[in-house]
């Protein structure tokens, strides 16, 4: 557990840095990069964080329907999200390969195989360090814009272009040099999709810091969906089985 | 009885909002933009009538994809990636928010540049700070540039290197500026030089086109311009008067110029010009088009390069009002057909020798400015005019109406006491609309009706007739309309014998905050009726200065007269009637008067001398009587007219004698742009907002500091209108580019002190919750349009934070009188004020699985009126408010009532648990039948005794709820799904349930009792005998289920869920609360 006086005070001490932060130099893509890394507990830690899950719950329509949330996610790059209402269990997940889906809410509850489009936020969403560790590894790029407002915080902005071409616009805390807000553009069946996601409510598991909060829908949506998170687990043992697409027997 | 404790509790509420008036120290923590945006804003629109678009730019991708950029004439860059489907605003977080020119490099289509600032310059234009660039297709910008340059009439990006851009800057329309000319960047916009520059100081270039076959070969139109508040000219000072407007000509690249003469140039028309456009035929650079405002103002066509030209049209929309409406676009495939704008557009097929009228004023608004061809398909055209934009598939000759660019001027904005309250405002040349401020599933363009004619601006719903409202068009055209009849009375005040009456472009109306019914306009005198317009009393002399060198618009408009009311001068501009005293009334004038008079109109006094440091004949653009003491008035002053753009804000406290600067040109505290509106609040004296030409700014120490207003990404765009909803305390603002928005609930902003502000995290005040009913509406809209924000269906919880919440839960919780926790929200976290929703709903119920989702069961019932406790739980330390929740005012029903739907929901709430913990023994006990049977041998009889035993248990769970699976529509219809109906139904009115629905409560119970009792006997006398044959057989006995089988509480507590439609009607109503079919978990 992290002590959360220290956090407070490093960010108050960091706080005070940055009044002077207008006359400093550009910071470059690598010095930012670099930051956020240590900032989520190092590069060490983050590799050493192989598989982690989420649980908690789900808001939609202005919070008049929550729902169950768990995900699961693991290196390489697997990952699988589910929403619980009525004991029913809606599944998004992609094994590296595949996505699939199983969406029982009005009775069919076999699964069904995503489209490569749908698939890329599922292919994003299974990255456990987020896009800009290790990008170059990746085949992306990344440009800094320098800062823009972001609710009140004058945030880094920086754009990573995808292997694919999607884009996603990352917004670091010009303190703690965590992300506070992705912006993602995919085009998904021929036309361009934005989502924009704030995050928020970090914690520190198995040495990483993780949100707890995040909150997706189009720019400007005041009524998002938002995920609580009440737990995170790092490194448990999670069956790859689990993010394949099931066969007949293991349905 | 109800209504009385009604009225005693909205009189409580009362009490408290003014108790809580005290002024507020002095803050001392920061107090910024960051402090007051997190209220946040919802623009309702609308586009239903758009707004001004003053360029366009288009590529086609081989794929057929067509990416769009609009420039709005003062509401930033839209991108559409889909030829018009969808558009997003990508020029938000810029500084200014007008647009004159768009270019995409053809080298590179991911390289887009922006001019800002206007080019159609009439009076109500806008302004810009040079010029943007980007280089991924419009995601993002840099400025590159030109900051003095004000406005850009055309960027044209060499087609042999990405790097060398020109720029025509006409420059500064209201002032003498070096600025302006031709400018050349060959580095990507680091650098810029002029080279080509006017001979004068308001001389500067609107136009260049370069040839594509030979760039070195170019044209570039400069334009000599003035505009004051009182003239225009395009050219020189008369028709015949010298002006230094040209065309020239470049055979370098731009490097030297030559000028384009009647005398070298064969058929090029004689001087003096006003404005001039050009354009090269793509397909024949050869083929030249030039319009030219000149005395004998037309066409002229060259099929030589420009060395000798032939005179072609001249009919009315190639030479109406050149200075709006210069722009000359020419087939791509086609150089015999090419597109004029004007007030209508037209068409030539035969190189300019003739034209139809193809858009504007039939099937499209008119007054276009711009047309976009498709290269590859030029019958896809279309077109930006001053309704927005326009697509044609056939060439040009029918339209459809874009529906989703919400960039309405307004000018001026109202409110009326319905409920909800409704907005009025009157647009550039759009009319006067009235508009919803709430509506189920949003606010579309359907929620929005025009009310009269011409330019709107002042708008008013009448207090004495709710039939009623005032509107107007330019230079004073006030009418009266029956909004049920659409009757406009023209009532316009006339002029007595051998009088003219000056009326402003944008004539005042104000209404008396005194006396319901009396209403007042202003000419240069100021005129009162207090019969809704039957009759008017002048009650004043002329309060202008009469200045007869300002009253010369019959001359006005240089080579072409243009006297339309624009350029109307030495009229009243504002008016302001104290609400404090209905005899002291203030007026301001556009040539810089501010009269006061304290005796109901008897005498006036001018008292404009007395305000230090102004200069003379500042235009008042706003005069706003003090809502708590009568002595007291704030003005604003707008002098952009005379090249100065900074604000200009005074206030007095003893009725003009002495006043006090609170903003201006040497200390504008941060504000940009000129200002347009000053607002004091209704309850809070120290909270001031301030609208400017970039933007919105608030003050909460009586002016001392200001922040700009940002939340929901509100961006630069100018304010010229505000008004707070007193009732519900919002505050509707009327931009001049992107439509109406509102701040809800500005109650907080009140409550924002210096003891707040200092602490890392406190609770503001915020008004009473309603909740409010429920209904449906709106309808399927497509993709192409517009949809505005309502009012989020939820208490709205409002608490400010010293600084970003980033490390560990930042847990938001709210309590019941009870202290039981009934729900935990997801907290916002940013710096300042912050607001969240809560729905007011408990937990829903717990349905038994079966097939689908129930779909009325996904929420819980809504709690009841009461005082709720909010916890905010920050790093260990909790802090707490009271939310005092009520009923939607328009409700009919009692509280009582409601207690009683609330019982009865959560009568059937339990019913689902109760139908749920039978479901749960009954899965329970299937579990072990189906762990015995599968232990047994498929020959074996007693597989098949289980399996009977089995089928018998099934039987009670197929009367407990509906098992065919497969997404049909199976219409199974057993207990679950009646009880789900029945809570449906109760949900579904918040007041007193009909006998009928409770008997129908006791019916299932006894239903669910059968089946309970069958299932109880399965257990007390089946399964025993079951148990018997098994041990007979050696096998292990089943146990009994438990009375209470334990469930997973991690998610037992989730009811919510996909019913998507009434789920056994998909036919029928849509349901308000659904998860979309495709429902998504959105990365």
């Amino acid at each position: 557990m992290y002590s959360r006086l220290t956090i407070v005070s490093i960010a108050s001490a960091l706080a005070v840095s940055a009044v002077c932060a207008q006359d400093k130099p550009q910071p470059t893509v690598d010095e930012l990069v670099a930051k956020n890394v240590a900032a989520k507990g190092g590069a060490d830690a983050l590799r050493a964080l192989q598989s982690v899950r989420f649980t908690g719950k789900m808001l939609v329509n202005e919070g008049q329907i929550q729902l169950a949330y768990v995900e699961t996610k693991k290196r390489p790059g697997e990952v699988r999200s589910e929403v619980t209402l009525q004991g029913m269990t809606a599944i998004q997940a992609y094994d590296s390969q595949q996505g699939w889906k199983v969406s029982p809410f009005q009775g069919r509850k076999d699964p069904e195989k995503m489209s490569a489009d749908d698939t890329k936020s599922l292919m994003e969403e299974a990255e456990i360090d987020g896009p800009l560790v290790d990008w170059k590894a990746k085949g992306s790029t990344v440009e800094y814009l320098g800062t823009e407002d972001v609710d009140g915080t004058l945030a880094h902005k920086l754009k990573v272009v995808r292997k694919n071409g999607d884009v996603t616009f990352v917004y670091l805390d010009p303190d703690a040099f965590l992300e506070i807000r992705k912006t993602t553009q995919r085009v998904e069946q021929g036309a361009q999709v934005e989502v924009e996601t704030d995050v928020g409510d970090y914690e520190k598991i198995a040495g990483v810091f993780l949100p707890f909060s995040i909150e997706s829908g189009r720019k400007g949506d005041p009524d998002k969906q938002k995920i609580i998170i009440d737990k995170a687990e790092g490194n448990i043992p999670v069956d790859d089985a689990i993010f394949r697409f099931p066969t007949a027997s293991a349905k | 009885m109800r209504s009385f404790f009604l009225i005693l509790l909205v009189a409580l509420l009362v009490d408290f909002n003014v108790r809580g008036q005290q002024p507020s120290p002095e803050p001392q923590a920061t107090f910024n933009s960051a402090t007051i945006s997190g209220l946040g804003a919802r623009n309702i629109g609308s586009a239903a009538m758009s707004g001004r678009v003053s360029a366009i730019a288009g590529t086609k991708e081989s794929s057929g994809k067509i990416t769009l950029f609009v420039g709005a004439a003062s509401g930033g860059v839209w991108k559409s990636d889909d030829g018009g489907t969808r558009y997003r605003p990508v020029f938000d977080e810029q500084a200014v928010q007008s647009i004159g020119a768009i270019a995409i490099d053809p080298k590179n289509t991911k390289n887009i540049w922006v001019g800002t600032g206007e080019s159609w310059t009439r009076n109500s234009v806008s302004i810009g700070d040079g010029v943007y660039r980007s280089t991924d297709t419009g995601e993002s910008w840099t400025h590159v540039g030109l900051e003095k340059s004000e406005r850009v009439a055309r960027i044209v990006v060499s087609p042999r290197n990405s790097d060398t851009v020109f720029a025509a800057v006409p420059g500064a329309l209201w002032s003498d500026s070096p600025d302006r000319g031709l400018y050349r960047t060959t580095d990507g916009g680091k650098t810029w030089s002029l080279t080509l520059k006017g001979p004068n100081l308001s001389t500067g270039c609107t136009d260049v086109a370069i040839d594509p076959s030979k760039p070195d070969n170019m044209f570039a139109c400069m334009w000599d311009f003035r505009r004051k508040g009182w003239e225009y000219r395009s050219g020189g000072d008369g028709p015949e008067k010298p002006s230094a407007s040209g065309l020239f000509r470049s055979a370098d690249g731009g490097n030297t110029w030559t000028e384009v003469t009647p005398e070298a140039n064969k058929g090029f028309p004689k001087k003096p010009y006003g404005r001039l456009a050009i354009a090269i035929a793509p397909s024949n650079a050869k083929r030249v088009y030039c319009v030219v405002e000149s005395p004998d103002s037309a066409l002229f066509v060259s099929d030589d390069g420009g060395a000798t030209w032939d005179k072609r049209d001249k009919s009315n929309w190639m030479v109406w009002r050149p200075f709006y409406f210069a722009n000359l676009i020419v087939d791509p495939k086609n150089p015999d057909r090419v597109f004029k704008t004007d007030g209508a557009l037209i068409m030539s097929m035969d190189a300019g020798k003739s034209f139809a009228v193809v858009g504007g004023f039939q099937g499209s608004h008119g007054d276009v400015h711009d047309v976009w061809m498709d290269p590859t398909n030029p019958q896809t055209v279309f077109s930006g005019d001053d309704g927005g934009m326009w697509y044609s598939y056939n060439g040009g000759s029918k339209w459809w109406k874009g529906e989703n660019l919400p960039v309405s001027q307004f000018y001026h904005v109202s409110v009326d006491e319905e409920d909800p309250y409704r907005v009025y405002g009157g647009l550039q040349d759009n009319s006067s609309w009235v508009g919803e401020t709430q509506y189920p599933n949003g606010i579309t363009n359907h929620q929005w009706e025009n009310m009269y004619g011409g330019d709107g601006f002042w708008m008013f719903p009448d207090p004495a007739d709710r039939d009623c409202i005032y509107a107007e068009y330019q230079g004073g055209e006030i009418a009266r309309v029956n909004r049920r009849t659409h009757e406009g009375r023209n009532i316009k005040p006339r002029p007595n014998y051998k009088e003219k009456l000056r009326y402003n472009w944008n004539a005042p109306i104000a209404l008396s905050p005194n006396e319901k019914g009396t209403i007042y306009v202003g000419a240069q005198f100021l005129f009162r009726s207090r019969d809704h317009g039957q009759n008017w009393e002048r009650i004043s002399p002329d309060l202008t200065t009469n200045d007869p060198e300002k009253q010369k618009q019959e001359q006005s408009g240089g080579v072409t007269v243009d006297n339309s009311s624009a350029e109307m001068h030495t009229t009243i501009y504002s008016i302001s009637e104290s609400p404090k005293d209905k005899n002291v009334i203030w007026v301001g004038t556009d040539d810089g008067n501010l009269q006061i008079t304290r005796d109901s109109g008897k005498s006036w006094n001018n008292v404009v001398g007395t305000l230090p440091d102004l200069p003379k004949n500042s235009w008042v653009s706003w005069v706003q009587a003090s809502n708590f003491e009568a002595g007291t008035v704030y003005a604003t002053f707008d002098r952009h007219t005379f090249g100065d753009m900074a604000p200009y804000l005074y206030k007095t406290t003893d009725y003009g004698k002495t006043w006090t600067p609170i903003v201006t040109g040497k200390d504008a505290k941060g504000i940009r742009g000129y200002a347009h509106v000053i607002r004091e609040d209704v309850m809070q004296p120290n909270l001031l907002f301030l609208g400017t030409e970039f933007g919105f700014f608030v003050s909460i120490d009586a002016g001392k500091s200001w922040a700009q207003f940002k939340g929901n990404h509100f961006p630069a765009v100018a304010v010229r209108d505000m008004v707070i909803q007193g009732r519900e305390n919002d505050l509707v603002i009327a931009t001049h580019g992107r439509g109406i928005w509102i701040v809800d609930d500005i109650t907080p902003w009140r409550a924002l002190t210096s003891d707040v502000m200092s602490q890392e995290v406190a609770f503001v005040s915020a008004r009473p919750t309603q909740q409010r009913i429920q209904g449906n509406g709106g309808w399927a809209n497509g993709d192409a349009a517009f949809v505005g924000d309502t009012l989020p269906d939820a208490a709205l919880i409002t608490y400010y934070q010293k600084s970003r919440h980033l490390f560990g839960k930042l847990k938001l919780e709210v309590l019941d009188s009870s202290g039981q926790v009934v729900d935990e929200l997801p907290a916002s976290k940013r710096p300042g004020l912050n607001r969240v929703t809560w729905s007011m709903r408990a937990k829903p119920p717990r349905v038994p699985p079966a097939a689908q989702v129930a779909f009325n069961g996904v929420r819980g019932p809504r709690l009841v009126p009461g005082v709720y406790t909010v916890r905010l739980t920050k790093n260990g330390e909790a802090t707490e408010t009271k939310l005092t929740i009520g009923l939607d005012r328009r409700a009919k029903f009692s509280e009582a009532d409601r207690k009683a739907q609330f019982d009865a929901a959560m009568k059937v709430r339990a019913l689902f648990d109760e139908e749920s913990a039978l479901m749960d023994r009954i899965l329970f006990l299937r579990g072990a039948l189906a762990k015995t049977g599968s232990a047994l041998s498929e020959s074996e009889s007693l597989k098949k005794t289980v399996s009977d035993f089995d089928g018998k248990v099934d039987a009670v769970r197929k009367q407990i709820v509906a098992t065919k699976e497969g997404g049909a529509i199976t219409g199974e219809e057993r207990l679950r799904e009646h009880t789900d109906q029945l809570y449906g139904a109760l949900l579904s009115y918040e007041g007193k349930p009909g006998d009928y629905h409770l008997a129908y409560i006791e019916a299932l119970k006894r239903e669910l009792a059968d089946a309970s009792n069958e299932f109880a006997g399965l257990v007390a006398k089946d399964l025993p005998a079951l148990n018997d044959t098994l041990k007979a057989k050696g096998q292990p006995t089943i146990s009994p289920p438990p009375e209470k089988v334990a469930v997973n509480d991690a998610t037992a507590n989730f009811a919510g869920g996909g019913g998507i439609t009434g789920q056994n009607d998909p036919d029928g109503p849509a349901a308000k609360i659904t998860l979309p079919a495709d429902f998504r978990i959105l990365h």
